[in-house]
């Protein structure tokens, strides 16, 4: 058996985390999305693994270079759909292969199940099915993928994950996008029957990392390795990477995963559900709940950081806060409600005493003017005065 | 990293491994060892290349042998801490690759018991927990035992004499079996055993295989468990390369990690109190040393206020090694003949000396009173691009390390993710600037003199377009009669003392009609007005600004090669260390 996983898109959607890394490169619990589908499929004692790349290809390169992965990498030039993705792959397909998409969570369970099919789509519930491919059945045997339908007629909802064979390279030959070719094979004759998913997860907009983050922590190991302060107080599952220093009286409760050479100063408080990347500096008397914190950001003395998500080499001045609300934001012309802290891009950095209110920061944005309340979308390299 | 490889068949066990070893000297290639089981136990082992002195071990009779290929982490490389390692009467060879943490306490604890330990590694302690648990019959539950015993990530082979049988365990550290016809073969990764077999098995963390001519047998946690054989058709160099197409490239987007691991890999104590305060310092290296050297030069004499000399390794001969002061040389493989002559003729004036190099235990670290390393792993691009970075990283942490403070340390907090940053930069117009021309010009002032140099040579080694780098400056002392609309220049303008000088010399060069590829400070409009091309560096302390700008100036010519198409990993010519005058 072999495995193809896409991973050559950018995921617009996810913006602005995915300005330096496409989606399947952003970490959840420290790691990233596309590991946990190759950790599935390696479960699964499948070995031979194709990974399509494309989006920030150096990017992925280099982290599946330094993690050792026994994975062969093809290169999509231009992204022209998914099934032109898998076409890339084509000189290596040689029968019976696994289709999937590297920036979709999915457990080695569900691998388990739709491995022994021929022709099968990996199909779980979704409560807001227009986002994704919508499936229709009859007699047990898919009948139609309606993708993105603005009224769809059921909540189960295709996971992008399919067990085929080369033949059906012939439709991906003619349709630049999976879907349509699985659409033409059905068309033509062929039985192909849904499978049960046990666990996928899929980050549509930004803050839906912070439910994945919640979802995928459980999973990590306890370890204790750097230098913890005999004060500091511990509790639940917690995974401290080696170099980090923990302050006295920081208060930590898991699960929570903090990386390596990270620096959490005395009288924090860490709540659970939290994943802190490595290098990172948490001053003194901050309070960090709910959040996902990347590389090498810092946050200021007294900061209160709740339902965020925050990119990579942030500088937080002190007296930053989130504030999380349930408002509406206008984004890429359409309206959306969520209730997050603040979603932040890579490299923002803010004066002291700002409050993110239910906000979404561009990358390398810079809000100078303290006391200041942030709302709504920031865009990339905009100055807040 | 650390590359191993085993054998059991009927093949000459020594030619199969050192050929292995061979394709694995990507992971690392400062020692080397192998044994053989014939049916006693013989090793041939030597610290250096194995693609020197590989064929040194075809001597090794037998049809069972085990072999590793070294990059050290516990112990300097030398003939003693190569692998394979011996247990206490010999009987036992074991080759590891991976860190085993706890090999303190269990030599402590094996010591007590009266073992003999020859190496300073942390493999050794294998050889003697096996030994310790083996019983002279059942080898696989004494390795089992010794496995439940250690920490850390590890793949091992073990033989013992007598035994026709090689063991296998793979927790962490990669390691894959190939599966021939009455032969079996295991290594690191697949790139040793195409070649001899497309069948391989990957092991998982936990297993251990038993192997014998006869075959393979895998158990985990004591039980035997079925994996399946699979079919590869990969070629070497795709494997090496982990899928970037050269290695330089591969470098480039290490470069990141490495300033980073380089700079904070030094203790205060990593410089002894005699090299702290210098009345002068001679800083002697080639190549890109040398230019990291000058930036040295530059650095220390305003914040140290030390006179600093920087010599090409070549010259220095013709010169004499300061009276009082030390003599600093730098070398990323720590075998360049010319940096080896002038550190050996410092030493004849009996100065200390001091080395800057990446290969532990090279020839220079044994010459020189004292080294510091970098710490960029194996680098295979004969272009230097990730140790000119960790250059900086070293001799930046010198300077702190001479002053007994942490301020350059603090400035570079960010420069790891400043680096990350500017590889994301677009420079496909300056690309289009540079592939047709002939000549070029890399102009800069200051600490961004040297930055132009280096530019200049990596232009010129692997794109083959006649690159010169100049101080601002002097281009008007006769260069200057060489512009045109012909000759693209790269200026360097960061922002700081000479960015106004900077900004007039480019105007002056502009009205000669040269095509000016400007690299400065993000935002700066004055500059991106005047220029053609402008490649913006994040806001950042002026050292990383400089590191950063190295960094593009690499890509610059990367990308110039590619699109001439050039062997970029191996330059017409040039040999990556040097080690004839």
């Amino acid at each position: 058996m072999q495995a193809v996983i896409l991973a050559a898109g950018e995921g617009t959607r996810l913006r602005p985390l995915t300005r330096s890394r496409p989606k399947a490169l952003v970490p959840v619990a420290n790691t990233p999305i596309l590991k946990y589908v190759i950790d599935a499929l390696l479960k699964n004692g499948i070995r031979e693994i194709v990974v399509v790349v494309g989006y920030r290809k150096e990017h992925v390169i280099r982290y599946l270079t330094e993690q050792d992965l026994p994975v062969r990498v093809v290169v999509q030039e231009k992204q022209l759909g998914t099934g032109h993705a898998l076409m890339c792959a084509e000189p290596f397909i040689r029968d019976r292969f696994l289709l999937l998409a590297g920036d979709n969570y999915i457990d080695a369970a569900s691998i388990a199940r739709i491995r022994a099919e021929r022709n099968a789509v990996l199909v779980t519930d979704h409560p807001n099915p227009s986002n994704f491919g919508v499936v229709v059945t009859k007699d047990g045997l898919i009948r139609e993928i309606k993708e993105k339908p603005d009224s769809p007629s059921g909540l189960i909802v295709s996971t992008g994950i399919y067990a085929l064979d080369r033949s059906f390279l012939r439709y991906t030959a003619e349709h630049q996008e999976v879907p349509d070719a699985l659409q033409a094979m059905i068309r033509d004759g062929t039985r192909v029957v849904p499978v049960r998913a046990s666990e996928w997860l899929d980050a549509v907009n930004p803050w839906d990392l912070l439910e994945m983050n919640a979802r995928l922590l459980p999973q990590i190991e306890a370890r204790r390795a750097g230098t913890i302060s005999r004060s500091a107080k511990l509790y639940g599952l917690i995974r401290v990477g080696k170099g980090t220093e923990i302050g006295p009286n920081t208060f930590i409760r898991g699960p929570v995963i903090i990386g390596e050479d990270c620096r959490i100063c005395p009288n924090c408080v860490i709540m659970p559900n939290t994943s802190i990347g490595s290098r990172v500096t948490i001053d003194p008397l901050s309070y960090v709940a709910r959040s996902l914190i990347m590389d090498d950001t810092a946050i200021g003395s007294h900061s209160r950081i709740i339902d965020a998500v925050v990119g990579e080499a942030c500088r937080l001045q002190d007296h930053t806060a989130t504030w999380t609300t349930g408002a509406v934001l206008e984004r890429d012309g359409g309206y959306q409600k969520a209730a997050f802290g603040a979603v932040l891009g890579d490299r923002v950095c803010s004066a002291p005493f700002t409050v993110l209110k239910n906000c979404i920061v561009g990358n390398n944005a810079a809000i100078s003017a303290g006391n200041t309340t942030v709302t709504g979308v920031i865009p990339d390299e905009a100055v807040v005065v | 990293m650390c590359g191993i490889v085993g054998y059991i068949g009927s093949r000459n066990a020594a030619r199969v491994i050192v050929d292995g070893l061979q394709k694995l000297e990507y992971r690392g290639y400062d020692s080397f060892g192998v044994a053989t089981n014939n049916p006693r136990i013989e090793v041939f082992k030597r610290k250096g290349k194995i693609s020197e002195m590989g064929s040194d071990a075809w001597s090794l009779h037998g049809t069972i042998g085990i072999g590793h290929t070294r990059w050290a982490t516990h112990g300097e490389p030398s003939d003693r801490n190569a692998h394979p390692h011996l247990d206490c009467r010999g009987r036992i060879a074991v080759v590891h690759n991976g860190i085993i943490e706890n090999y303190a306490a269990l030599t402590r604890e094996l010591r007590e018991r009266g073992h003999e330990f020859r190496s300073e590694t942390d493999t050794e302690v294998v050889a003697h927990l096996v030994e310790e648990f083996y019983d002279g019959s059942d080898l696989r539950t004494a390795v089992e035992k010794t496995v439940a015993r250690l920490e850390g990530s590890f793949a091992l082979l073990v033989t013992v004499e007598g035994l026709e049988e090689v063991i296998a365990v793979r927790d962490s550290s990669p390691l894959v079996l190939g599966i021939g016809d009455r032969e079996v073969f295991a290594a690191s990764d697949v790139t040793p055993l195409l070649g001899y077999t497309e069948r391989v098995v990957y092991l998982e963390d936990g297993d251990l295989a038993t192997l014998d001519r006869e075959g393979w047998r895998v158990y985990s946690h004591g039980h035997p468990v079925r994996r399946r054989v699979e079919h590869v058709d990969w070629d070497v160099e795709t494997v090496k390369k982990g899928g970037f197409p050269h290695f330089m490239l591969k470098e480039i987007y290490e470069e990141p990690r490495v300033f980073h691991d380089t700079l904070h890999g030094f203790a205060a104590s990593s410089l002894p109190e005699r090299y702290r305060h210098p009345p002068e310092i001679t800083v002697v290296a080639c190549g890109s040393s040398y230019h990291a050297g000058l930036v040295f030069k530059y650095l220390c004499e305003s914040t140290c206020r030390i006179p600093v000399r920087a010599e090409l390794g070549s010259e220095f001969k013709y010169f004499t090694p300061p009276l009082k002061g030390i003599v600093t040389v730098i070398t990323q493989s720590g075998e360049t003949a010319d940096t080896l002559a002038a550190l050996k003729k410092a030493r004849a004036y009996n100065c200390p000396t001091l080395a800057i190099t990446n290969v532990l235990g090279s020839t220079v670290t044994r010459i020189a009173d004292h080294t510091l390393y970098m710490r960029a792993g194996p680098e295979i691009s004969v272009a230097a691009t990730k140790s000119f970075v960790a250059q900086l990283a070293v001799l930046m942490r010198l300077i702190d390390l001479m002053r007994g403070n942490d301020r350059l340390l603090t400035a570079l907090e960010q420069a790891n993710t400043v680096i990350g940053e500017v590889l994301l930069l677009d420079i496909d117009r300056a690309v289009e600037i540079c592939r047709p021309a002939e000549h070029l010009f890399y102009v800069g002032r200051g600490l961004f003199y040297p930055i132009a140099l280096e530019g200049a040579l990596k232009m010129k080694e692997i794109s083959y377009i006649h690159a010169e780098g100049y101080a601002a400056g002097e281009l008007k002392h006769g260069p200057f009669a060489l512009l045109s609309d012909q000759t693209p220049v790269v200026a360097l303008c960061p922002p700081g003392d000479t960015y106004s000088i900077m900004l007039s010399n480019i105007k002056e060069m502009k009205a000669r009609k040269a095509p000016i590829i400007g690299i400065g400070a993000s935002g700066d409009r004055e500059l991106t007005d005047i220029v053609d091309v402008f490649l913006p560096i994040p806001e950042s302390p002026e050292l990383v600004q400089l590191v950063a700008t190295s960094v593009v100036l690499q890509q610059l010519a990367y990308r110039t090669a590619v699109a001439l198409e050039c062997d970029v990993d191996q330059p017409r010519n040039l040999a990556k260390s040097v080690t004839v005058e």
